[in-house]
C-alpha cells in the first residue's frame, strides 16, 4: 500500500468550512488527552472553560476587555502575513503604543482639551508609536535585507525594558512623582478623565459593558478588509506576498510594499495599545508582570493564523481566543494550572496548520502489487 | 565529427522498455511504446516538444513509474521505484535541470551517495576522493578541478560534472536530456567525442534531441517519437535530415523558409544605444548593446543562455536598471528600472519565466490578467472588481485560455494556457514594442503555434517585436533581422539564411577572423 | 587578577553562553537539513523544566541525577521538535508559523509553565546543581582558572560538540548527506538519499540539544525554575546561527560574546556598581547587540559562500510517479 499526496486543483467550498472546524474538533481531543495524562478531567476543565468564557454573570464583559486588545494585535500581524512579512512584534508594537497613546493622554487630557479631541490624540499616537516601532525591523529589511522574524523580536524584549524603566527606573514624564504612595512604590500617572474612553452598556448578562477599542478593532477589520480586497495597495500587496519577481514586473515597488505594510502593521498594534490604556489600565502599565505578562502579541499571532489572516475572521476569532483567556485567567488556582490556555492554543494551532494540508493537498491510498515479470525476449523495434 | 558505426558487440540488448504507458492529468504522455538499446551504441531519442522523449526516459530512469509496461536492463527485469533503484541498477540519466548541489565542491557531488568507490566509508577522506576524481576526469577527458565549487562553474562545465558524476557510478546506460541546448556549437562536438568513447566501452548512450543534424551526427540508431507513440527506429546511416524530420513532424515539411515576407516597415520604435546593466551576480551582463527594431519588424536574438539575453529583456522591460546607455520608444526616453514607465510607453514583455514573473502562481486569472494594468483601471485607489471579472471572462473566451472561472488560480493552468494568459494582458491596448523572451520554451506543438501567430500579429499591426531564444528554428522561422548575443553583446548577423554563420557567433567568433576567439575549454 | 572585571566577564560569558552554545548547535543541525525551527525558545524551556522535574524527583547519588536530567531534558526537547518535524517535514505546513506555534504551545505561557505548576516546581533551588568539575588548585590558576578550568562539565561536553559537530559535517559521509539535502533535497534524493529520515533526524536531535540547553540554565548557570526563565535565549540562538553563518566554530565565539553581555548587568549589580540611567541600555544589550549583528551578517558580501542552506525553510516535494 502507498499513500500519496497530491495537490488538489480544485478547492471544494465544503472543505474551505470543514477543515478548520475538524481541526479545532481534533484540538480540543488532543488537549484533552494532555490533561487527562496530567491527571485532570476534560469534561469537566472544558466545561469550567466555557462557563467562566462565555456564560457566567459578568463573563462577557470580561472576555472583551481580552479579546480586544487580541483583536488589534491579530489584525496587525494579519496584515503583514498576507505580504509574508513576518512581523511578531506586535507585543513590543503595542508596548510603544501605550507610551505614547498613555503620553498623549496625560499631556492633551492634562491642558483640557474636549475628551474627543484626547481620545483621537491618543489613538494617532498610538498609531505613530507603534508605527514607528515596526519601522526598525521595515527598514533592516527593506534596505539590509536582515530577517524581520528576528529583529521584530528581540526588539518586543527592548520596548519591554523601556516600559519598566518609565515607570520603575527613571523619574519620567508618566510616573507619579507627587503624593504619599508614589514616595514608597513606584506608580504611573493615572490619565485624566477627559483621556478615559466611553464604554457602552448593553442589557445582557446583567450589564455587558462594551469599550470603545471593540468598535475601533472591529472598524479596524473593516477597513483592512477593504484595503486588502479593493484597493490597488492591497492588489500591490498580494501580489508581492504571493512572487516578487512576478511584483518587480507589475511595477510594485518593493521597498516601499515593505515600509508601508510594516507601519501599517505596527500601527494597528500601537492603536491596540492606546487601547489597551484609555480602555482599561487607565495609565501607562509598566510592571513586568502586568501588561507584559499577558503576551498579547503573540497571541495575536495565533489569532491570525487561525483565522487564515482574513480580518473579519480575525475579529471572531479574537472573541473566541479572548474567552478562553479569560477563563484561564479567572479559574487560575490549584486545580487549574497556568499555561494550560497556551498549551490549547498551541494545540489548536498545529491542528489547523495540519489540517491545511487537506486543503491543498488531498491523499491518495492505493494498493498496487510490484512483481516485475521477466521481460519478453528482445525483439528489434519498428 | 567522429565516425559513426558499430561498436563493440554484446549479447543482447541493454535496455528492453516494452508497451510503456505513462499518463498524466489530462495528457497520455507516453503510449504504448516499445523501445531497446544496445550495448556500445549511441541511440538517439528524437522528437518534437511534448513528443514524450522527457517522459520515457524518466520512467527508465526511476523518475516516474510507469502505468503500465515492462523494462529490462542489461537482461535484468527492472521496477524502479526511485531514481536510486535505477543507478543501482546501472542507468543514470543528466536531467536538462541539473541534479547538483551548487554549493559543494565537483568532488563532493561526485561521491554523494556513493556506495562503491572512494566515498562509500563513513570517513571521507578529501585527498583519496580527489585523486579518484582527477583519474576518472583524464581517462573521459573530461577535466575538471576536483575542488572547484559548482556554482562557480560555467554550465558546460556543470554537464561535464553530471556526466562524471554517472561514470563515477559506473552506468551502463546513460541518458542526457538534451544535453546540447545548454553549449556552444564547439562545446557540442566535444560532447560527442565523449559520448562515442564512452559506448566504446560497451556501455549504452541514451541522447534525446530535437535537433536532425546532430542525431544524425552522433548516433548509430534513432528512435523517433510522435505524440507519445514511437512511430520507427532506424540506422542513423540510412537517413537524411529530411526524412528524420518527415518522421518526427508527420508531414512533409515545407522548403526552406521564404526569405523577408513582405510588410510594411516603419519608423524606428525601438532604438537601444550603449545599454550596460549588471546580472544577479553583480558582474556586467550587458556590455554596450545597440540595436533598433522598426515598426512591423521582428529581430530575432539567438545565443546560448545565460549571454545576457534576459538581462536585455529585462532591462527593456524597466525591470532591471541599467548602469549605461538609454532605451527609447519612440521619441521619449524610458526610465531606467522602472517597469511601469516602460509599460506606459507601450513595451510589453513575455518573460521566460512565466509561471511565477510572466503570473502570479497563486492569484486569479482575472488579477494575473490585470497585473500590469490595475493602476489604469482603478477607480483612484480602489479596484473595479467587476469590471476586472467580466474583463477576465472576455479575454478567456477571446483567446480561448483553458481556465474554470476568473478566479481560478494560475497555478492550476497548463503552460500553454498561461502562456494566453500573460499574451491576453500584454496584447491589450497600447502595443508598441513586445520583448518576448524564450516564449515557447516547454510548450507542446500546438502552443508553439500558437505564440508564434500571435508574434507575427503583432509585427503585422505594426509593434516592433524583438524574440529572443535559444531555439534556431525558431528563430530561421519568424525573423526579419537577426542578431547574436554573446558573452553580453550583441553583433548582427549580415546573411540571415546563413546558419553558418549564426553558430560561429553564437560560440563568439567572427566570420572574418575565421577562428573562435573563445578561451579554451581547460579549467 | 581572577577577580577583575575582564576575567570575571570572560568566565561568566562562557558560563551563561553555553545555553546559548548548545541550543544554537541544535538549530544549526536542523537548518543544516533545511528544517527552520523557530521553537527554540519552547524547546529550552520544557527542556529547562523537565530536566529541573528529574533532577528533584530521582533520589539517586548527585552525579547520575544530573546525568538522568541532562538526558530527560534532552527527551523532552526532542519530542517537542518531533511535533514540528511532523508539521513542516511530513505535512509541509509552513515552517515559520509551525515554529512559533512551537513556541506558543511550549513557551513560557504554555506548556513549560503548566508543567512547572503542575509539578510544583517553582521557588525552590535544585536538589543537585553543576558545578566546576576540576580540582581547586586549577580553578585558582590565573586568569586561565576561572575562564577555562572553573567550568562545569556542560562546558567541557559542548567544547566536544563543536569540534564533533564541525568533523561530522565536514569530514563524514552522513554528515556530507545532510548538506547535501539541505541545500538540494531534489539531488540527494536521485541519490538514495532518504530526504525525510535526515530531515527528522536532525531535526530531533535539535530539539534534544535545546533541552539540554534549557537544563543548563535550570540545573548550572541559576539553579530553579523560574515560568519562562530562558528569557528570550531561544531566540538569540536562532539568530547565533545566522551569525556564525552555520559553522559550529563561530557558534562558540557568537555564543560566549553574548553570554557576556547578558552577564554584564547582573555582574555590575553585585559589584554594586549603579547604572543609573543606563541600566535600560544595559539591559537592552544583548538584543540590541543581535539586531546589529543580524544586518550585518544579512547585508555581508560573502553570502553566497556563507550563506544559508538553500533549501533552508522549504518541504520537499518529490514529484509525483
Amino acid at each position: 500500500m502507498r499513500v500519496g499526496i497530491e495537490q488538489r486543483l480544485d478547492r471544494p467550498r465544503w472543505l474551505v468550512v470543514a477543515v478548520p472546524v475538524g481541526s479545532v474538533v481534533a484540538a480540543f481531543v488532543l488537549a484533552a488527552i494532555v490533561l487527562a495524562v496530567t491527571g485532570h478531567n476534560p469534561v469537566s476543565t472544558y466545561k469550567q472553560l466555557f462557563e467562566a468564557g462565555f456564560l457566567q454573570q459578568g463573563s462577557l464583559t470580561q472576555t472583551l476587555t481580552v479579546a480586544t486588545p487580541l483583536a488589534f494585535t491579530g489584525l496587525a500581524a494579519a496584515a503583514a502575513f498576507r505580504m509574508k512579512l513576518y512581523n511578531i512584534g506586535a507585543e513590543g508594537q503595542m508596548y510603544m503604543g501605550t507610551i505614547v497613546g498613555a503620553g498623549a493622554g496625560l499631556y492633551f487630557g492634562g491642558r483640557g482639551g474636549p475628551s474627543v479631541f484626547v481620545i483621537g490624540a491618543m489613538v494617532i499616537g498610538g498609531c505613530l508609536g507603534g508605527a514607528g516601532w515596526a519601522l526598525i525591523p521595515g527598514v533592516l529589511r527593506a534596505f539590509f535585507n536582515a530577517s524581520e522574524i528576528l529583529t521584530s523580536l528581540l526588539l518586543n524584549y527592548v520596548a519591554g525594558l523601556l516600559l519598566t524603566y518609565l515607570i520603575f527606573e527613571s523619574e519620567s514624564y508618566w510616573r507619579q512623582t507627587t503624593g504619599f504612595n508614589a514616595t514608597v512604590f513606584p506608580t504611573s500617572k493615572p490619565l485624566p478623565g477627559s483621556a478615559i474612553w466611553p464604554k457602552w452598556v448593553l442589557g445582557l448578562q446583567g450589564g455587558l459593558t462594551v469599550p470603545l477599542g471593540a468598535f475601533l478593532a472591529v472598524l479596524c477589520a473593516a477597513l483592512l478588509w477593504v484595503a486588502y480586497r479593493r484597493t490597488r495597495f492591497g492588489f500591490e500587496v498580494q501580489v508581492a506576498g504571493d512572487s516578487e519577481r512576478a511584483a518587480r514586473y507589475a511595477g510594485v515597488r518593493l521597498r516601499r510594499k515593505v515600509l508601508a505594510v510594516m507601519a501599517l502593521s505596527g500601527a494597528i498594534a500601537g492603536a491596540g495599545g492606546a487601547s489597551y490604556v484609555g480602555d482599561f489600565s487607565h495609565a501607562l502599565d509598566g510592571d513586568p508582570n502586568g501588561l507584559q505578562k499577558l503576551g498579547y502579541g503573540y497571541t495575536g499571532i495565533v489569532v491570525a493564523a487561525l483565522g487564515r489572516y482574513n480580518p473579519v475572521a480575525v475579529v471572531v476569532i479574537a472573541f473566541l481566543l479572548g474567552g478562553l483567556e479569560n477563563a484561564g485567567n479567572t479559574l487560575q488556582g490549584v486545580d487549574f494550572p497556568a499555561g494550560l490556555v497556551g498549551v490549547v492554543q498551541g494545540i489548536i494551532l498545529f491542528s489547523v496548520l495540519g489540517g491545511e494540508l487537506l486543503t491543498r493537498y488531498r491523499l491518495r491510498v492505493t494498493w498496487r502489487q510490484h512483481a516485475p515479470k521477466p521481460a519478453p525476449a528482445p525483439e528489434a523495434a519498428a | 565529427m567522429p565516425t559513426t558505426g558499430p561498436s563493440v558487440p554484446a549479447a543482447g540488448p541493454a535496455v528492453v522498455m516494452r508497451g510503456i504507458t505513462k499518463r498524466f492529468p489530462g495528457v497520455v504522455a507516453n503510449d504504448h511504446v516499445d523501445f531497446e538499446a544496445s550495448p556500445g551504441e549511441v541511440h538517439a531519442l528524437l522528437g518534437e516538444n511534448g513528443a514524450g522523449k522527457t517522459t520515457l526516459c524518466q520512467v527508465l530512469s526511476g523518475l516516474y513509474r510507469a502505468d503500465e509496461g515492462e523494462i529490462s536492463v542489461l537482461g535484468r527485469p527492472a521496477a524502479f521505484g526511485s531514481p536510486r533503484d535505477a543507478i543501482d541498477a546501472g542507468v543514470c540519466m543528466v536531467h536538462q535541470h541539473f541534479h547538483l548541489v551548487g554549493r559543494f565542491t565537483v568532488a563532493e557531488n561526485l561521491v554523494l551517495g556513493d556506495r562503491r568507490g572512494a566515498g562509500r566509508r563513513f570517513r571521507i577522506h578529501p585527498d583519496a576522493v580527489d585523486s579518484q576524481v582527477r583519474r576518472l576526469g583524464e581517462r573521459y577527458r573530461l577535466p575538471v578541478d576536483p575542488r572547484a565549487r559548482v556554482w562557480q562553474l560555467s554550465v558546460g562545465e556543470q554537464q561535464r560534472v553530471e556526466i562524471l558524476k554517472a561514470l563515477y557510478q559506473d552506468a551502463r546506460v546513460l541518458i542526457l536530456d538534451e544535453p546540447t541546448a545548454v553549449l556552444t556549437p564547439e562545446e557540442a562536438d566535444g560532447l560527442f567525442v565523449t559520448l562515442r568513447d564512452i559506448a566504446g566501452e560497451g556501455r549504452t548512450v541514451i541522447f534525446i534531441s530535437h535537433k536532425l543534424n546532430e542525431v544524425k551526427a552522433v548516433s548509430d540508431r534513432v528512435t523517433v517519437l510522435r505524440g507519445g507513440r514511437n512511430v520507427g527506429t532506424v540506422r542513423a546511416k540510412d537517413v537524411t535530415p529530411r526524412s528524420l524530420a518527415t518522421l518526427m513532424v508527420g508531414r512533409e515539411l515545407e522548403g526552406p523558409r521564404t526569405p523577408a515576407r513582405e510588410r510594411a516597415r516603419g519608423e524606428v520604435l525601438l532604438d537601444i544605444s550603449g545599454l550596460w546593466a549588471e546580472g544577479d551576480r553583480g558582474f556586467p551582463a550587458l556590455k554596450g548593446v545597440s540595436l533598433q527594431v522598426r515598426a512591423g519588424e521582428v529581430v530575432a536574438v539567438a545565443g546560448v543562455a545565460g549571454n545576457g539575453q534576459r538581462e536585455l529583456a529585462e532591462t527593456i522591460a524597466g525591470v532591471r536598471p541599467p548602469t549605461k546607455g538609454e532605451v527609447r520608444v519612440g521619441a521619449a526616453v524610458l526610465k531606467g528600472g522602472d517597469p511601469r514607465s516602460a509599460f506606459a510607453a507601450g513595451v510589453r514583455y513575455i518573460p521566460e519565466d512565466r509561471l511565477g514573473t510572466g503570473v502570479s502562481p497563486n492569484l486569479s486569472v482575472a488579477m494575473n490578467l490585470e497585473l500590469r494594468s490595475f493602476r489604469r483601471t482603478s477607480f483612484g485607489p480602489l479596484l473595479r472588481l467587476r469590471r476586472m471579472r467580466e474583463g477576465a471572462q472576455k479575454a478567456i473566451a477571446e483567446f480561448d485560455i483553458r481556465a474554470a472561472a476568473p478566479e481560478t488560480q494560475a497555478a492550476h493552468l497548463s503552460g500553454g494556457n498561461v502562456q494566453k494568459v500573460v499574451i491576453a494582458r500584454e496584447f491589450a491596448g497600447d502595443l508598441k514594442v513586445l520583448v518576448a523572451a524564450s516564449p515557447t520554451r516547454g510548450l507542446d506543438v500546438a502552443a508553439v503555434a500558437m505564440v508564434h501567430s500571435y508574434l507575427l500579429e503583432a509585427a503585422a499591426s505594426g509593434a516592433a517585436v524583438l524574440l529572443l531564444s535559444e531555439d534556431l528554428g525558431e528563430v530561421m522561422a519568424l525573423n526579419d533581422r537577426i542578431a547574436v548575443m554573446y558573452e553580453g553583446r550583441l553583433s548582427e548577423v549580415a546573411d540571415r539564411g546563413s546558419l553558418e554563420e549564426i553558430a560561429m557567433r553564437m560560440a563568439g567568433g567572427h566570420p572574418e577572423d575565421g577562428q573562435p576567439d573563445r578561451e579554451p575549454l581547460e579549467v | 587578577m581572577n577577580n577583575s572585571l575582564a576575567v570575571v566577564l570572560i568566565a561568566s560569558g562562557v558560563a551563561y553562553g553555553t545555553p546559548l552554545l548548545f541550543a544554537a548547535l541544535g538549530e544549526l543541525l536542523a537548518e543544516r537539513s533545511g528544517v527552520l525551527n523557530l521553537g527554540v525558545e519552547g524547546m529550552m524551556l520544557v527542556g529547562a523544566v523537565m530536566g529541573f522535574w528529574a533532577d528533584e524527583s530521582f533520589h539517586v547519588p548527585t552525579g547520575i541525577a544530573l546525568a538522568l536530567a541532562i538526558v530527560v531534558a534532552a527527551l523532552a526537547g526532542a519530542v517537542m521538535a518531533a511535533v514540528h518535524a511532523f508539521l513542516v517535514i511530513t505535512l509541509r505546513a509552513n515552517q515559520i508559523v509551525s515554529g512559533l506555534a512551537l513556541t506558543i504551545f511550549a513557551g513560557a505561557a504554555g506548556l513549560s509553565s503548566y508543567l512547572g505548576n503542575d509539578l510544583q516546581l517553582s521557588d525552590k533551588p535544585a536538589r543537585h546543581a553543576f558545578g566546576p568539575l576540576l580540582p581547586k588548585a586549577l580553578q585558582n590558576l590565573p586568569v586561565v582558572g576561572p575562564i577555562l578550568l572553573g567550568q562545569n562539565i556542560l562546558v567541557y561536553i559542548s567544547w566536544i560538540l563543536v569540534v564533533g559537530i564541525g568533523l561530522y559535517l565536514t569530514r563524514t559521509r552522513p554528515g556530507l548527506n545532510v548538506r547535501a539535502v539541505g541545500e538540494a533535497p531534489s539531488a540527494a534524493d536521485t541519490m538514495g538519499i532518504n530526504v525525510t529520515a535526515y530531515r527528522y533526524a536532525h531535526t530531533l536531535v535539535g530539539g534534544a540539544l535545546a533541552g539540554v540547553g534549557g537544563a543548563t540554565i535550570t540545573l548550572a548557570l541559576t539553579p530553579q525554575w523560574v515560568s519562562g526563565i530562558t528569557g528570550g535565549s531561544g531566540w538569540i540562538a536562532v539568530a547565533l546561527v545566522i551569525f556564525a553563518f552555520w559553522r559550529p566554530g563561530l557558534c562558540l565565539v557568537g555564543a560566549y560574546f553574548f553570554g557576556a553581555l547578558q552577564a554584564v548587568a547582573p555582574e555590575l549589580q553585585a559589584r554594586s556598581i549603579s547604572l543609573g540611567p543606563t541600566v535600560l541600555w544595559t539591559n537592552s544589550l544583548p538584543y540590541l547587540m543581535t539586531v546589529l549583528v543580524l544586518v550585518v551578517a544579512a547585508s555581508g558580501t560573502a553570502r553566497r559562500r556563507l550563506g544559508a542552506p538553500g533549501a533552508l525553510g522549504t518541504a520537499y516535494v518529490r514529484e509525483a510517479r
